[in-house]
């Protein structure tokens, strides 16, 4: 009797929840067009702004575009933004001698002309580039942009005790013994005493490298490569109120709450041939709940994601299945993959890091990724195939997205056997506790090695610690993570841009590693260095390739996915495409309404 | 409604003067029966608090036997069913979940593990922290709260001022930074036993505050009643009046605080699961599956649904016969 | 134990004195410990703070930069000795050529946001007081009434009913039934309440109905426990002599609950208030980044996320002092309206 009656609650709660969830999932909104080829609410379709421009000529000058994220920037500070979204926002209010194209997919990723007349003339072997810069560029108090405010930009870079967190590449490549102690510490009297620097005039800028670097002008073309006026540097809170030289300047700015961008009125189109300037007022609100900002999105109360990191899962089902025209679906650029630090054993031995990449079920792993949509196609090797000599699945030396695609079993087993394991191991995965789908990728791991008799403890780590958990070479071995889960993605679109820090056993650090497998391997280092010598695109894209068949052939890596995501556009936005200049985001700074009101 | 929420109904409410005649009548009674054998035969009489009690039993057999009943089911709670899973979106195919003969609750999105083989897993480990947990946090805070509110002078002010310290001392920052030293191992135990036994530990000495302060506010105030007095002008000692005055009269507020501490308790251990700092994977627990499914809430419900209605139930069942616990105990007697 | 009843001005000044110096040694405690915590205990586990603050290349100059700027180098003692002289007289931080100045009352200052904390905490702080006082007042209410009526009415369908709508209260986790209470009323089939904070100067309509939602969603994980608690003492008031004894001297029932019943229940239901108001942080926390509130609970789970010592410590601050207040708030008013209670 009694437990008749509960059971009767329990369904009646059943009952009501689930026609709540029915209602909400039926009218949440009142059902969108699936067909890719435009919709009724003047979406452009899907993928229709994937690698190709949607809508270019609906763009009309005016009204406010506004961004959602779920995270604010790590600083808006030209010198020390890390994050791929930080970079593509800031072309907004800041100007380099070169940036990428504004133009859709691989082309997005070629460099051209900005404060500079052109592309830079390289002699003395590749290691000397000059500039000279446009008439017409001015700050956002209409002074003149200077080649000594673009020389300070740059040498701001060295100040990192004050100004950390940016990319170091000019510092590195530039000053490789770090002579220069940077602008703050700097005695000459206007403190551009960078030597690599010359600025013989206003209009023309000198730099002269140690030795040549084939990726230098990507280098250049970096955010940390922009202009500061040195009367203008707040030093550390720059990055509250960045001064600047784009057709866009800050009104206001609450970190981790909003930014509001009003038109630079001091700004030329005329003088830019990168930006077209559509909106009047650009708008980023920070909110703290991912499922929130994908409402809204869909809600149409915002226009897109800063952060580009593509929906949630319950965001991206709802926008699929009712709004398939608002959404995008391009390749990140990123490579999701688990690594073998070699100083764990049995992660010594070749066999056992085999056993561990064949006895995995890719498939499973693309699903805790989020599928073949949003988690990407099945990762077969380490060069994201944006990247030139990358060549996507096409490249799979150990059959993950073909025959092994499940996982084998048996070959698995067989390198246990050569591994002197037959009865399989015990170790440790590492991996970020912020982040759900890495710890889905885990667990998928964990399952599948359990069918080959590896037994793996999933421990989780406080992810803001990353760099002194998993980078510090000594605590990894310590603890014994046999297996890390981590992404990774280019800095700039080169194999020197996303492999360096990863493959060169130069960059074995004690904290803050990344070379997380610890590879020393000449023969990888001496193609680097190779890299850097040869000038050809096609000589350099030979190398990638081989960089990426030695990585493979060395088994450090099981890559899950080439990473896509689910990205929404509102139905107001027009000419809008990704760019893999920016890791598949869409470009921001050309990006238009098609209404002003 | 069905008929047995009526019947509490006709007893209650009784007028001033029913309750009075109740009350001496039982008071008559209370001569020759021990104060556990009154309390026993009035729960018998609370078919609600009796539900409650069974609910709470079947509850701890299922956690104890869920590896037998899971075998019987024929599932396995951390074996994968990927074929069950729509991979574009990651939640199951089928209705409701992927509810099916095989299984009975559906499967989880994106693996497709069993629902219900891991709510009778998860089971074991809400229970045991929910409960432990709040045995911790009663076992301090009635020691700590009897010896403050009854002693007085410096002992209470030290055990306030710990009181209060602990209650305005931001707990989620302890927990945060134990993600960065839950050991491996710890005290001999490995594995998911180590997350709990922490977790058990944490909870409940954050938890007895809250506790100890309502019992040293009721022991404040009964001190300084009349029966106590009583007892103390007739020459009581202190210890005697501790235990046959006080304690009965505590007994109340501190079972309806513990039955409210379980859920509460479950839900941390939730919101623990969700930080990271929970249970590792692939172990089960109903706080763990009710933040995971939140990514899922409006494409599968059922993911949330289930664990929801397993913890809905616990509580209820806890606290109906927490409720009819107290009654009982009630040593005036209302009834 | 046998102390003489002492009433009067001074000694409740002097019993005000010492509650307040308590207090003040108390938040020194909080704060050192504090401090351990995110200093210490990543040191046992072999961690280096400083690194999280650097980004993807760590350059080593950066690392000792924020060392410096952080004091990681000081030990614990000193680190809190500066915290609480910039309260006082403001602090100046330098490094590498850069000053900061923090101005008294300097509650630190973030690395992070690069911005001193105290404005920060002045700008957030009213927006979580005014989500714990709207909530509060509805669980109060909702709480202590349906926990009285339960009481007088004890064992009906109403008691029974009531108590199963509170308790499924307490199972659900906030971010649940705020998400889903956001998809009906705000995103949903009714479009009732806006989902955009405006501070009440600014908006009261719009303030209002922003908060509506996060009030009743706060409101009804206390309100169960508010409940049952009065339930509890209500039924064990109504049990005592003198209950009895005004129900024999003729007052009519609402009389005897409203004069008598009712504040001595209060004194448990203040307690409780008195440590749920205080500790409401952790309740803000998920709350306000559901419904997206700029208070402080939502800042403290970015600066958690983003390893943000300087504001954990700020916040941590506020909300002890607001725990300790509210606390010492209830220790007076129990002596108020139980007039049995010494002070003690």
């Amino acid at each position: 009797m009694t437990t008749q009656r509960t059971s009767g609650r329990r369904k009646q709660a059943l009952a009501a929840a689930i026609g709540v969830a029915a209602l909400l999932t039926t009218a949440a909104c009142g059902g969108g067009d699936d067909s890719s080829g435009g919709s009724k609410t003047g979406a452009a379709g899907f993928d229709a702004a994937n690698n190709k421009v949607a809508q270019a000529d609906l763009a009309k000058k005016g009204g406010t575009l506004k961004f959602g994220a779920a995270q604010d920037a790590d600083s808006w500070d030209t010198t020390r933004g890390y994050y791929g979204f930080m970079w593509n926002f800031s072309r907004y209010y800041s100007r380099q001698l070169v940036t990428f194209k504004t133009a859709p997919g691989k082309e997005g990723a070629s460099l051209a002309p900005d404060l500079a007349t052109g592309l830079a003339k390289v002699s003395d072997n590749g290691k000397t580039y000059t500039y000279t810069l446009r008439d017409g560029v001015t700050w956002e108090d209409g002074k003149p942009i200077t080649s000594k405010d673009i020389k300070y930009g740059i040498e701001r870079v060295w100040a990192q005790d004050v100004l950390s967190g940016g990319p170091t590449y000019l510092k590195d490549v530039l000053d490789p013994k770090g002579e220069y102690k940077g602008p703050y510490k700097d005695t000459t009297p206007d403190h551009l005493g960078l030597k690599a620097i010359e600025t013989p005039d206003d209009k023309t800028i000198v730099f002269k490298l140690p030795q040549a670097n084939a990726d230098f002008e990507s280098m250049v073309a970096l955010t940390s490569a922009s202009p500061v006026r040195q009367d203008k540097d707040t030093k550390s809170k720059y990055g509250l109120h960045p001064f600047s030289s784009g057709p866009y300047k800050f009104e206001s700015y609450s970190p981790g709450k909003s930014l509001t961008l009003v038109r630079n009125e001091n700004w030329k189109q005329s003088s830019d041939p990168i930006r077209k300037a559509y909106p009047d007022k650009i708008t980023v609100n920070i909110y703290s709940n991912a499922n929130d900002l994908d409402q809204r999105l869909i809600n149409g109360d915002l226009d897109l994601d800063l952060n580009q990191t593509g929906m949630s899962p319950q965001g991206r089902t709802t926008a699929l299945k009712q709004h398939k025209a608002n959404v995008d679906n391009p390749v990140s650029g990123f490579i999701r993959y688990a690594v073998f630090p070699q100083s764990v054993k049995p992660f010594d031995n070749i066999h056992c890091r085999k056993a561990v990449i064949l006895g995995a079920d890719h498939v499973s792993l693309q699903t805790a990724r989020g599928g073949p949509l949003a988690g990407g196609d099945i990762g077969t090797n380490m060069l994201p195939p944006g990247i030139p000599g990358g060549e996507g699945q096409k490249y799979d030396p150990y059959q993950l997205a073909g025959a092994n695609k499940n996982g084998n079993i048996e070959q698995a087993k067989e390198e246990l056997k050569q591994c002197g394991q037959p009865n399989g191991f015990s170790t440790t995965i590492a991996v970020r506790n912020n982040k759900p789908v890495e710890v889905a990728t885990a667990q998928s791991m964990q399952a599948s090695l359990k069918k080959i008799g590896i037994n793996a403890q999933i421990h989780q780590y406080d992810g803001a610690q990353t760099a002194g958990i998993i980078g510090s070479p000594a605590n990894v071995a310590k603890k014994g993570f046999g297996i890390i889960i981590m992404g990774w993605g280019a800095d700039f679109p080169s194999v020197q841009g996303f492999g360096l820090p990863l493959w060169s056993s130069k960059y074995i650090l004690d904290s803050g590693n990344n070379n997380y497998a610890l590879i020393k391997d000449k023969s990888i280092d001496s193609l680097f260095d190779q890299f850097n010598a040869t000038l050809d695109p096609a000589g350099k894209e030979q190398i990638a390739t081989q960089i990426n068949h030695k990585i493979m052939d060395g088994a450090y890596y099981l890559p899950f996915v080439f990473e896509k995501f689910i990205n929404w556009r509102s139905d107001r936005l027009a000419n809008v495409y990704t760019t893999d200049g920016y890791s598949g985001q869409y470009d921001f700074v050309n990006l238009g309404l098609k209404s002003a009101s | 409604m069905t008929a047995p929420l009526h019947e509490p109904t006709a007893e209650a409410a009784p007028s001033a003067v029913d309750e009075a005649a109740v009350a001496s009548a039982d008071a008559k009674a209370v001569q020759g029966r021990s104060l556990g054998r009154i309390a026993w035969d009035r729960l018998k009489r609370d078919k609600l608090a009796l539900t409650g009690g069974v609910v709470v039993l079947v509850l701890i057999v299922i956690a104890a036997l869920a590896p037998v009943l899971t075998s019987l089911l024929g599932q396995d709670p951390n074996e994968y069913h990927e074929n069950l899973i729509d991979p574009l979106f990651g939640t199951p195919t089928g209705s409701m979940g992927g509810i099916s003969g095989d299984h009975l609750l559906g499967v989880e999105p994106v693996n497709g593990r069993d629902i219900l083989a891991r709510i009778l897993y998860g089971a074991r480990i809400s229970l045991l922290v929910g409960f432990l947990s709040a045995l911790v946090a009663v076992v301090l805070g009635t020691v700590l709260g009897v010896l403050a509110g009854f002693f007085g002078g410096w002992v209470d002010s030290l055990i306030s001022r710990v009181m209060d310290g602990l209650l305005a001392f931001p707990q989620l920052l302890f927990i945060i930074a134990l993600v960065s030293v839950m050991p491996d191992k710890l005290f001999g135990l490995t594995g998911s036993s180590v997350p709990v036994l922490v977790m058990v530990l944490v909870i409940g000495f954050f938890g007895w505050p809250y506790i100890g302060r309502v019992v040293r506010g009721q022991t404040l105030s009964l001190r300084e009643r009349e029966y106590v007095e009583a007892a103390r002008s007739l020459g009581a000692g202190r210890i005697y009046i501790l235990f046959k005055e006080l304690l009965p009269n505590l007994v109340a507020p501190i079972i309806v605080y513990s039955t409210m501490m379980i859920p509460t308790n479950i839900l941390t251990e939730a919101a623990l699961s969700f930080l990271g700092v929970g249970v590792k994977p692939p172990t089960a627990s109903w706080g763990q599956m009710l933040s995971s499914a939140l990514d899922y809430y409006q494409s599968d419900p059922m993911y949330m649904v289930v664990p929801g209605v397993a913890i809905f139930i616990t509580v209820l069942a806890f606290n109906l016969f927490g409720d009819g616990v107290r009654d009982a105990l009630d040593p005036k007697g209302s009834r | 134990m046998a102390r003489g009843p002492r009433r009067g001005p001074r000694a409740v000044l002097a019993y005000l004195i010492r509650r307040l110096f308590a207090a003040a040694v108390m938040l020194v405690v909080i704060i050192t410990v504090v401090f351990s915590i995110f200093f210490i205990v990543p040191k046992w586990a072999g961690v280096d703070i400083a690194l999280s603050f650097v980004g993807k290349q760590a350059d080593p100059a950066a690392v000792e930069g924020v060392r410096q700027k952080l004091g990681l180098g000081d030990p614990v003692y000193v680190q809190v000795w500066h915290f609480f002289k910039g309260l006082f007289v403001g602090r100046t931080y330098t490094g590498g050529g850069d000053t900061i100045n923090c101005s008294a009352p300097c509650f630190g200052y973030s690395f992070r946001s690069e911005q001193a904390i105290w404005p920060v905490l002045k700008d957030r702080f009213p927006v979580t007081l005014g989500l714990a006082l709207g909530a509060a007042l509805l669980w109060l209410i909702m709480g202590v009434s349906a926990g009285v009526l339960s009481a007088l009415k004890r064992g009906s369908l109403w008691d029974r009913g009531a108590m199963v709508v509170a308790l499924a209260g307490v199972s659900l986790p906030i971010y649940f039934t705020g998400m889903l209470s956001l998809a009906i009323f705000v995103y949903g089939p009714l479009k009732w309440f806006e989902s955009d904070y405006a501070p009440f100067a600014d908006d009261p309509a719009q303030w209002f109905s922003a908060m509506i939602l996060p009030w009743v969603t706060l409101a009804f994980l206390y309100a169960a426990m508010y409940a049952r608690i009065t339930r509890a003492t209500m039924m064990e008031i109504l049990g005592e002599d003198y209950i009895r004894t005004a129900r024999a001297k003729g007052l009519r029932e609402g009389v005897v609950i409203r004069k008598h019943a009712m504040r001595s229940t209060m004194t448990p239901i203040l307690t409780m208030l008195g440590m749920d108001l205080g500790a409401l942080i952790g309740g803000a926390i998920l709350t306000e980044s559901t419904f997206n509130l700029p208070g402080l609970g939502r800042e403290v789970l970015l600066a958690i996320r983003n390893q943000d010592l300087p504001v954990i410590v700020g916040v941590t601050l506020i909300t002890s002092l607001a725990v300790l207040f509210a606390n010492l708030v209830v220790d007076i008013l129990y002596a108020v309206i139980d007039p049995r209670v010494r002070l003690a």
